[in-house]
């Protein structure tokens, strides 16, 4: 089990979750990837989209406006 | 798996939107010990829109995403906690409930939904493969500039779908409307339909709905169907911005409470539900008005409702069911006479036990509420005897020999 950092710090949508996706994709089960953003656009796509796909997400607001999208992927 | 961590607060709001910020500050302000659990981004859903210019305080219209960081910012200044993940399921029947995450397990005494709405899609065919950024989109704001000089489509009349529809013509090349109804009729507010009539980068498609999405990777055309003659009409567009309504998120209280067929929490005016200490506030309820305005009406109503009941819940446990002595609780209102005519009585008999018996008097007339915590249909001139916290029986007798013999008995 490893922790993958992703950063996507002052990147607009849709590039965090293209990013993310690609990302995700190379992880093994069980590995955890967080990605780090802080366009607010991304806060409405990615962490839904990760859990639509069957992922574990938390959120943690890092800073004001900054976030740490935390996947763990199940799948 | 790992055991999930439990931690305490009085209250737990789902959702952080107008109405769980709302009941957030006032919560917090009240001091009581408050989460906020979200899912997404804090603001919820009028973060979605580019202008909001009819919410009172501010007439120089600002954007959602604008107007919800100030309610964040006033409720963290409150101490209101946040925790951004998705409640899993929910246990509410019980003097302390449960909320369940996937890391967490949260008891509280008070539970306020305010899990709003989401987008309404289309259930076209493909639909699903392009969500989530590959070309279908719910929020103008978040995606107009990525569309400059493009050509894009919207779908749907009412007021959500018009005015994003014209926000987006500021940088749209093109913005083709797909309207379910006849030529010239729409949902939306008459001012707002003379305004997209006239707009030049605005087009229509009239009695249409969509039949299908098409591309590779990501959008590249969307099939309408008009629902008149059947034909299939094929729109080359970047983006499909969906503004057909929204649906309640009440999957995880189904079984827990009362939901309308749409889906929505029915309240009193007090936003209570149907189980006591769980409140629902915003567009969640089944009401006539959902926007801001009411969101932060109802919030404020369940934050008070809150604090209310947990007072309560503690007057009730400490003084109403006392351990301590013989307890007589007389239940009467304080507009009717007879019922208040016994109480000086009933302060004699307490004194003649010396410190044996504890008497206390619950108004009916200011609410059922304490009442019903007895049982709900006792009425006045009510008399309940206590022994060690319990109630031992109700009896509606208040002749003062029948109420001395009960106490002896009880001693
Ligand atoms: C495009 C658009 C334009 C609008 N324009 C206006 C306008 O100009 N003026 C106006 O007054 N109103 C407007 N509205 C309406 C307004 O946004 C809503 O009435 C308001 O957001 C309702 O607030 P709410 O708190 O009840 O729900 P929401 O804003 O929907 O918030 C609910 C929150 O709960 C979260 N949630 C749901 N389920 C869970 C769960 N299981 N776990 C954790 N979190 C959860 C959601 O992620 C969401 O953030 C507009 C809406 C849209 C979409």
């Amino acid at each position: 089990m490893k922790e993958v950092e992703l950063d996507c710090l002052g990147e607009a949508c849709p590039v965090p979750l293209v990013k993310a996706q690609k990302k995700l994709a190379e992880l093994e089960i069980g590995d955890i990837l967080i990605v780090q953003i802080d366009h607010s656009c991304a806060m409405k796509n990615l962490p839904e989209w990760a859990r639509t796909d069957g992922h574990n997400v938390e959120v943690e607001e890092v800073g004001d406006g900054e976030w740490d999208v935390i996947i763990e992927k199940v799948k | 798996m790992r055991e999930k961590t439990r931690e305490r607060y009085d209250v737990v709001i789902i959702g952080g939107g107008a109405s769980g910020l709302t009941a957030a500050i006032y919560c917090g302000r009240a001091r009581l010990n408050t989460l906020v659990i979200e899912k997404a981004l804090i603001g919820g859903l009028a973060t979605y829109t580019n202008e909001i210019g009819n919410f009172p305080g501010f007439p120089d219209s600002l954007t959602g995403l604008e107007l919800m960081n100030k309610f964040h910012q006033q409720a963290k200044n409150f101490g209101v906690n946040f925790k951004l993940t998705d409640v899993k399921s929910v246990r509410m029947e019980n003097e302390i409930k449960e909320v369940e995450t996937f890391r967490n397990i949260f008891e509280c005494k008070v539970v306020i939904i305010a899990s709003g709405g989401r987008p309404r899609t289309t259930g076209a065919v493909n639909e699903e493969k392009f969500l989530f950024d590959k070309g279908i989109s719910f929020c103008a704001t978040c995606d107009a500039a990525a569309n400059t000089d493009k050509t894009v489509m919207v779908i749907g009349s009412g007021d959500a779908a018009i005015e994003e529809g014209m926000f987006l013509t500021k940088f749209a090349k093109k913005v083709i409307v797909s309207v379910i109804h006849d030529t010239g009729k729409m949902d939306c507010n008459e001012i707002a339909k003379a305004q997209a009539l006239a707009n030049p980068k605005m087009e229509f498609k009239w009695n249409t709905v969509v039949n299908s999405f098409e591309g590779e990777e990501r959008l590249e055309k969307v099939i309408l169907k008009n629902l008149k003659t059947g034909a299939l009409d094929t729109v080359i567009a970047d983006t499909c911005f969906e503004f057909i309504g929204y649906l309640p998120n009440s999957e995880i209280f189904k079984d827990q409470l009362k939901l309308t067929k749409q889906g929505y929490i029915t309240t009193d005016e007090k936003m209570r539900t149907d189980i006591p200490g769980v409140f629902a506030c915003g567009d969640i309820r089944e009401k006539e008005l959902k926007q801001v305005a009411t969101a932060v009406g109802d919030g404020s109503i369940a934050g008070v409702g809150a604090e209310k009941y947990i007072a309560e819940s503690e007057m009730f446990r400490n003084q109403i069911m006392q351990k301590e002595k013989i307890g007589m609780i007389y239940i009467y209102s304080a507009i009717d006479a007879p019922s208040r005519e016994l109480m000086p009585m009933l302060q004699e008999i307490e004194k003649e036990f010396e410190d044996k018996v504890k008497l206390n008097f619950i108004d009916i007339y200011k609410g059922r509420s304490l009442c019903d915590r007895l049982d709900c249909t006792a009425s006045p001139m009510t008399i309940f005897y206590t022994k060690d916290g319990v109630v031992i029986d109700g009896s509606m007798d208040c002749s003062k020999p029948a109420i001395v013999e009960k106490l002896k008995s009880l001693i």
